[in-house]
Parts: structure tokens; sequence; C-alpha cells
């Protein structure tokens, strides 16, 4: 969910009347947005949809409020076509092989216009280029760029240029290794032996994309008066709405957009096309999904507001509708843009009276049962991340290595397997707790996450209940007193067969027999283990696992 | 000290006067200084044995039924003796010997010697009553060391920890009780998932930003699961490649990684011919790899569901968040927002006005997409939501930090 920051007087501006603020508030409900704070001026707009990047400025919430105002129908957006070629080497297939571009001319930019095209700029990156990796967006000033330009690429040494900020012609390689872009988006271009640019007919580089634009072209001020534009990546679905966006907000702003001709190796893009999209609803899907039971009539009306050209056709609605909206997939984005329009806190929910199976799963009931089971013997039950490291599941429990699911990108180290046991997690609560009263007595019902290479996803789940004592006086009867008491009270016949284990003192350590299966081990935690812990006191504690039948 | 103590029976005898001394003092007393057994057997304690040793003494003649006395005993001896162990007097070894073969002496035990010696020490008063020193008796006689009854401030008072619950986990049974209460069913599912049932089967395109809407994990081992049935696997194929326009790879879909939302377990049910009409609901831990701070912790709970039902529409889906919001929340009040998931299609946010807390935004929603639900094997339409819950534990619990839901603190526990 994108959050934008935007001008109180500059909104007002663009949608051409004045608003009050509680006006606006629900107004903008129909941008999908949602006044989060207000700050002076300065409006900070959560907008709910991460897929129409068409809402994430000033310009694109004016868009939408003006038209349930006006009910304006489908804005019109004219282009003008300029003599700016941009030729794509065929050197660019594979590193970044496509790019979309437009001319804008006589903008009249203002801080306000400058903060929204950099604020937008950088939402349609994070948000719906994925970091720069599916689309990078550049902003020239067009009066310092001599067309025609190439899209080609250079070696890592080949070609120098002053990047962003900097003032010094460096390397390539030095611009990855040097400036912040480059080392915050260095990953993008490991692997590749040149990297793509952007150079204009006297040979100054106007942009390595993903990366960062020279700090001759590569930007714009309130003195900018036209703009060249592009945005390249690896998937032209990506890249057209995001042009598009941009295109409309600078439009809306009052410049003008000239195209320009893309040439390819085996083809020619002439960019950007705005020519707005058709599509047809029915009027009984609508009625359908919505419950409302509108007219054709009154559907067109919502739609117009909704910036839809509309075309009543019997028990049809032709539509047409902006080029940016790419999100239109299926009937269904029309109905909910309907929904939106009619307002959604003018419909009266209504609970749907079905009679259905319910209940809580028996995994579940009987987790609840052992709880209740154990608090009742004076156990505290504690809840842990089932997330750990291997340190604590082996080496802090005197075991050896094993294999267990482990994650590739964790956050911490401290939290990058999944726990195959529970006690290391008891054992963590202990040494956090270790100037608390004692005796502590604790337990945890929680999974465990194995591998398991006969399941559909390799791993099983299996819910295990461990229980464990702290105190002077801990020792293998009292814990042994406790299993008792619970198996007892759960009706579970056991055996207690002697064994070894690391985690535990010899001798004082056996396993839980229940009809010929091991389905547990209770015993005395080794001061070795203790001391890996920083425990000074003596743990005695059982491990059952919980789905034993 | 002595070596010896009584036994109970003498300690009886010491208390209530040997049996066949009580004997004569019964015959004594009757004119005819006798009477027959049947008259007096119930009048004397251990009348057996009283019998016994009046004839062995020769104190008393027995003709036929009738017991007459002959002379009185003067000399006491032997409660003498009792008296003098039971104060814990030595006395001869020929006396002893006559006493323990009467079973009224018996030798001190080490436990009844050390209670002794530890009671003695302390000079003869009672710090702890123990166990050994109730078995040995050694307290009688003895005074107690008082205690703090009114527990002044200079004693720290010890606590007793009960068992508790969990407070967060036992709200989110309670949760679980409300959801069941309401007719919904509980959904099950895999922790580790593939990226078909967390991504793919939810209509959400491989490499596309509407799949990374959230960041989520991915597996260092194991890397690769299993796809379900072909049929299902050839519709969400075709469901991908038909909208999203892009050639979809079924390997991408076998990726394992740790579940990023609840949502995948309603997937699932969906493909697995669920009952319809039919309420679901699904509490699972969820994983993502957020920056860990007061908003976020290493893992989170998900509560949502789904209902499938003939003839459900977008009034519905704002019927049952109302519902959870007066049910659940307590909410007085409740406003509806559009919402965004890229699985639903139209989508709500309800924000519910909490008697205490103020608006907050409680739920999200939304008719899954049939792009999503017909490859599933579903036509009818199927109301998705989710529930923030922990918004209300940590309002429930006094907490302001989300990292406290899954507390570290045995103390915080224990209160």
């Amino acid at each position: 969910m994108p959050t934008i920051g935007a001008s109180y007087k500059d909104l007002c501006k663009v949608i051409g009347k004045k608003i009050p603020v509680e006006e606006l508030k629900d107004l903008i409900l129909y941008s999908k947005g949602e006044i989060d704070e207000i700050d002076g001026d300065l409006l900070k707009i959560d907008i709910k949809d991460s897929n129409r990047p068409d809402l994430w400025s000033t310009e694109g919430i004016a868009r939408e409020i003006k038209g349930r105002l006006e009910q304006i129908g489908c804005p019109k957006y004219e282009i003008k076509k300029s003599d700016v070629v941009v030729s794509v080497d065929k050197k660019n297939k594979g590193v970044r092989p496509y790019t979309v571009c437009a001319v804008v001319k006589n903008l009249k930019i203002d801080l306000d216009v400058l903060s929204q095209i950099i604020q937008l700029q950088e939402k349609i990156h994070t948000t719906f280029g994925s970091n720069r990796k599916e689309i990078a967006m550049g902003i020239y000033d067009y009066d310092r760029i001599k067309p025609p330009i190439r899209f080609t690429t250079f070696k890592p040494e080949g070609i120098k240029f002053a990047p962003l900020d900097f003032e010094e012609e460096i390397t390539l390689k030095e611009i990855l290794e040097k400036h912040p872009k480059g080392k915050e988006f260095v990953h993008l271009l490991t692997g590749y032996e040149e990297y793509p640019i952007f150079i204009d007919a006297n040979n100054k580089v106007l942009s390595m994309p993903p990366i960062i634009n020279s700090n001759y072209s590569g930007k714009i001020t309130e003195k900018t008066k036209n703009a060249f534009i592009e945005c390249s990546g690896f998937n032209l679905k990506f890249l057209v709405p995001a042009l598009n966006v941009v295109v409309a907000a600078l439009t809306d702003r009052g410049a003008e957009i000239q195209s320009v001709k893309v040439i390819y190796p085996k083809k020619v893009m002439i960019t950007p096309d705005l020519t707005p999209k058709k599509t047809s609803i029915d009027i009984d899907y609508v009625n359908k999904i919505s419950e409302l039971n509108l007219s054709g009539k009154e559907i067109c009306k919502l739609l117009q507001q909704a910036n839809y050209d509309t075309e009543l056709k019997g028990k049809k609605i032709e539509l047409v509708y902006p080029a940016y909206r790419q999100d239109i997939m299926h009937p269904r984005d029309i109905v909910e843009d309907v929904i939106i329009s009619y307002g959604y806190n003018k419909i009266e929910p209504i609970v749907s009276k079905l009679k259905t199976e319910s209940g809580i799963v028996e995994k579940e009931m009987f987790s609840n049962k052992v709880s209740e089971i154990m608090t009742s013997l004076g156990f505290q039950e504690i809840l842990s991340y089932t997330l750990t490291n291997k340190e604590n599941i082996f080496s802090k429990m005197n075991l050896k290595e094993e294999t267990v699911v482990e994650i590739e990108n964790a956050v911490s180290a401290n939290w990058n397997v999944f726990r195959n046991w529970l006690l290391p997690s008891m054992m963590e609560f202990y040494s956090n707790n270790q100037h608390v009263k004692y005796p502590q007595n604790i337990f945890e019902v929680g999974d465990v996450v194995l591998i398991d290479e006969k399941q559909e996803t390799k791993t099983r789940d299996i819910r295990k209940l461990s229980a464990a004592m702290a105190d002077s006086r801990a020792g293998y009867e009292k814990i042994a007193a406790a299993l008792d008491a619970l198996l007892n009270k759960l009706n579970v016949k056991y055996l207690l067969k002697k064994t070894r284990h690391d985690s535990f003192i010899e001798g004082r350590v056996a396993e839980i027999i229940v009809k010929n299966k091991p389905i547990g081990i209770i015993g005395e935690i080794h001061p070795y283990v203790l001391k890996k812990w920083k425990m000074e006191m003596p743990i005695a504690t059982f491990e059952i696992n919980l789905e034993y039948s | 000290m002595s070596e010896y103590k009584l036994t109970k029976e003498g300690e009886e005898y010491l208390k209530n006067g040997l049996p066949e001394k009580n004997l004569v003092k019964l015959l004594n007393s009757l004119p005819k200084k006798s009477a027959s057994i049947g008259e007096i057997v119930n009048k004397v304690k251990n009348f057996s044995i009283a019998m016994k040793w009046c004839l062995d003494e020769k104190w008393i003649e027995k003709k036929g039924d009738n017991l007459i006395l002959i002379k009185a005993p003067e000399e006491k001896k032997i409660e003498k003796l009792l008296k003098k162990i039971d104060e814990g007097e030595d006395v001869n070894e020929k006396n002893l010997k006559i006493m323990m073969e009467r079973n009224l002496v018996t030798k001190i035990s080490e436990t009844y010697k050390k209670t002794h010696e530890a009671i003695s020490k302390s000079g003869n008063v009672i710090d702890e009553l123990t166990h050994d020193i109730i078995r040995t008796g050694l307290w009688k006689g003895k005074k107690f060391n008082s205690v703090d009854v009114e527990k002044s401030k200079k004693i720290k008072l010890g606590k007793i920890a009960p068992g508790k619950r969990q407070p967060y986990n036992q709200f989110l049974w309670d949760v679980r009780k409300k959801l069941a209460e309401l007719g919904f069913k509980e959904m099950v599912g895999p922790t580790i998932e593939t990226e078909f049932w967390n991504f793919d089967s939810l209509y959400q395109p491989q490499h596309h930003p509407a799949r990374t809407w959230t960041q989520t994990y991915s597996l260092k081992y194991p890397n690769f699961g299993k796809l379900p049935d072909k049929k299902i696997v050839d519709g969400v194929k075709a469901s991908h490649e038909n909208g999203w326009k892009y050639k979809w790879d079924p390997r991408t879909a076998m990726k394992l990684m740790p579940r990023a939302h609840g949502t995948c377990l309603s997937a699932r049910t969906l493909a697995g011919k669920p009952k319809i009409p039919g309420k679901y609901f699904a509490i699972v831990r969820c994983y993502r790899p957020d920056v860990i701070d007061y908003k976020h912790g290493v893992e989170f709970n998900q509560t949502e569901g789904i209902i499938v039902g003939e003839d459900l529409t977008f009034k519905n889906l704002l019927g049952i968040l109302k519902t959870f919001a007066i049910e659940v929340a307590g909410a007085k009040k409740v406003k509806f927002f559009s919402d965004y998931y890229p699985f639903t299609e139209p989508s709500a946010q309800l924000s519910a006005l909490h008697p205490e807390l103020g608006w907050i935004e409680f739920a999200g929603s939304g008719i899954f997409r049939e792009e999503l639900t017909r490859p599933l094997g579903v036509s009818q339409p199927v109301l998705a939501w989710g529930l923030g819950i922990d918004r209300l534990a940590m309002f429930k619990l006094k907490i302001d930090d989300i990292r406290e839901l899954f507390s570290r603190n045995l103390e915080w526990l224990r209160r």
C-alpha cells in the first residue's frame, strides 16, 4: 500500500475547486485513498491499491475526485509527434532489452509539481517496478540532450560520466562501487559483462539504468522547460503503463506530450500510446455481484464518474477507459468501480443466513485440553517463535547438527531456521528469566517443523508439548510425577525406558513409550547444557509429540 | 539421651495404667472381690493381657468362669520404669529386657536421634516443624518459635506462582471459539508451503509486482515441493496465461517457502471440494521478512477465512464484516473503505469504532476473483475476509509493542 505526501492547496488547485478538508476526507475515498495524517498543508495519504500507479500522485487523486464531481468520462490525452528517435542496440537483449520514451514540452514546474513527479517516480520504482528490477524510469532536461539517442551497453570500464551529485567523471565500475545508488542497486547488474547506457548524439551519457542518471542532463528543476522521459526494463506490460501514468500526470499539469520513435532491431514503436481502451459489461452481472439493483442508466452515470465513457446497448454497456488503467482484466474490476462511485457506506450490509458445519479442529481442541491440564499442575504457559537458529537447537543443546528447514533471506541470523524440537525454546526462555523467583515451572504447546521428503511440501509440522521445572530441587522424580499426572488425566498408558541423549545427564533420561512407540523424552538437563544457556539452576523436563496416536 | 523410647503400647499404659493393675483395681472394688469373666471382660481394656499377667503373678485365681482376687500388689515397678524411659532416663539392662519383651519399649531410631539432637541444639525450640519431628513425637513439650504472622514489611513475602495460560494464546483460543460459534469451521495447512498455494493458486502472477505486494521468505533447504492434481495445475496455468499474458512456469510454483499469509489455507480448502455452502476460518502463524520493531514481530498470526455459497454478494461481504466488528471487536459503529488484494475484486476494508480505542482498521476483505476460484473447481462466489485481531489483543493485554505478544518475561506472564 503506497503512502504518498500531497499539498492540500495544490490538490485543490488541480481539482479546480477549494474543498474543505472534512469534505475532502470523504471524496478521497473515490481514489481508494484515506487521509492518514494532516500536518499543516501537507496531507499523508494511504492509497490502498498497489496495482494502480495512476492513483499515486496528486494528479491521479484529483482525476478521480474531479470525475465524481463533474462526471467527465474518459479523459482525452493529445499526443503530438516529435522527431526524436531512440534506437535500441541488439546488445541490450538479455541485459535490459526494452525502453519506452516520451518528450514533454512546456512544463510549468513549481515545487509541488516537482515533488509529485519525483515521488511518483520513486513509488513506481519501489512498488510497481519491484525495486527498479522491472522498471527504471529516468527523467531528463530535454534541452541538454542532443537526439538521436542510443540505448546500448558498455563495458564496466568502457565509458565515464559524472553521475548525479558527482562533478567528476568516473567509470561505470566506479559508479557501482562509489555512488550510494550504485552500492544500493549493484545486485541488479551483477553478472553482466556490459551495462545498459542511454547516450546522445554528442556521446554524452544520459544514464546507466537501473542505477543512476548523469549529473549533467539527468535531473529536472523548477527551471526545466522541456523534459525527456524513458522507462527501461524487461517487459513492456510494465513499462507502458508506468510511462503512461507519468505522462498523464504531466498533461494534467498543462504540459504538452510528444511521442518518440523507438527503433528496435526488428520493430519500431511509437511511444507513449495513450489511446483509450475498450471493453463492455453486462448490467445483470453488475447487479449479481453488487446486489444494488441498478438500471443501465444508473450504472452509466456511476461509471462516467469513474472516468469511463459509456454507451448503453440493451443489457450491455460499451465502455471506453483511459490507457493508464492497466489493472482492468475482468468485469469484476469494473463492478468495483461502480461500487466505489456508488459509495461503500451507502450500501446496507446484509448478513447471509447460511446453514453450515462449524467447529475447531481436533488438533487445537486437544492442544487446549493439554494446556489446561498443565496449568492445573502449576505450570505457566509460554509462547515462542517457531523460528530460531542452529546454535540454539544444536550446539547449545550439546547435539550434532542435522538438516533442518532453513531460510535463505533471513532478516536476522537469530531467526533463520525452523525449530525441530521445543526444548531449546524453553531453555531460551529460562535464560531470559534467571533472576525471577524459583521454582519456575513452564510449558509450551507448539509446532515444530521437520524435514519429510515424502510430503508434498517436503516438511511436516508436528504439534508438541514441552514442560520444564527449574529449581534447586528440580529433578527427575518431580518431572516424572508431572508427566504421570498429565498422561493419567489423558488416559494414556505409557512406559519409561532408559535411554541416552546428549542434552541430558546419563542415567537420568528416559524415552516415553506409548503403544510401543517412542513419543518423547524425559530427564534432567546436563550441566554442560545448563552452562551453555548460563543457567545456574537444575532443570528437569519432558517433551512429547501430541500427535502420537 | 537414652537409647530407648516407649512404644505406643508403653505410652498407652503409662497414661491409662497397666491392664493387670486395672483388673486388680476393678476386682478390689467389688464387694465379693470376684466376678465372672463375662461380667467384666468389657470393663478392662486389654482384658486378656490383664488376666494373663494377674494369673502369672498369682494376684488372682480362676475358678471355672470366675476370677477371684487373692492379693493386691503393692509395687508399682513397671509404671516407674515407663515413666523413667519416657523422661529419657536410663534404666538397667534387666528391667529393659522385661519391658522390651512386653513390647513396651523400643530402641530409638537414627532419625529420632538426629532430630532430637537438632532440637537440643536450637535450645529445645522448634523452628521448622518437619515430618521427622511429627513422626518421632519430639515436638511434645517443646516450644515453637513464633513466626511473623502479621507479615511485617521487613519480611519479603514469598509469592506462589499458579499455573496460567499464556494471555495471547488464551486470546486466540477465545477468538477460535467465537468464530466456531458464528458457524465457521477451522481449516488446516502446512507451515511450509509451495509457492503454488501461497501465490499461483491465488492468481498472483509469477515475476510480477502483484506477487511482491509483500516481502516473503525463501528457503535454503528444502527447495521444491510437489504440485497438486494435474487438473488444478492446468486450470491455474491457463488462468494465469489467459489473464496475465505470460508463460506460466511450474518450477517456480514448486518452490517452497514459509507461508506469508493464511489465504493459502483458503485456496487449499476450495481445491479440496469443500461443502457448499460453507464458512471456514483459520488462525495460523505467518512469516514475512519484516524488519523487527514495535509493529513487526519475527512471526505473526493471521485470522482469516472464506464463505462460499450460491448468490453471495458484496452486501453479504459487508454483512459478515459488520458481524465480526460487533461480535469480535465489540464495535458500536462501522465504516467501509475500498481496499486492494491481488486476489479479490471488489475488495472492502472495515474500520470499527471500538469503545476505547476509537476507530481502528479491523478487517480486510473481498470477493475472490473468478480467475482464482474457477481453476480450483468452485463456481460459486467466495467471500474472503481477514481480521486484525492483534491490535485488539494488544489492547486487552495492555501492551504497545507487538513483540510482547510472544513475551519472554516470566514475571509479566505470572501477573
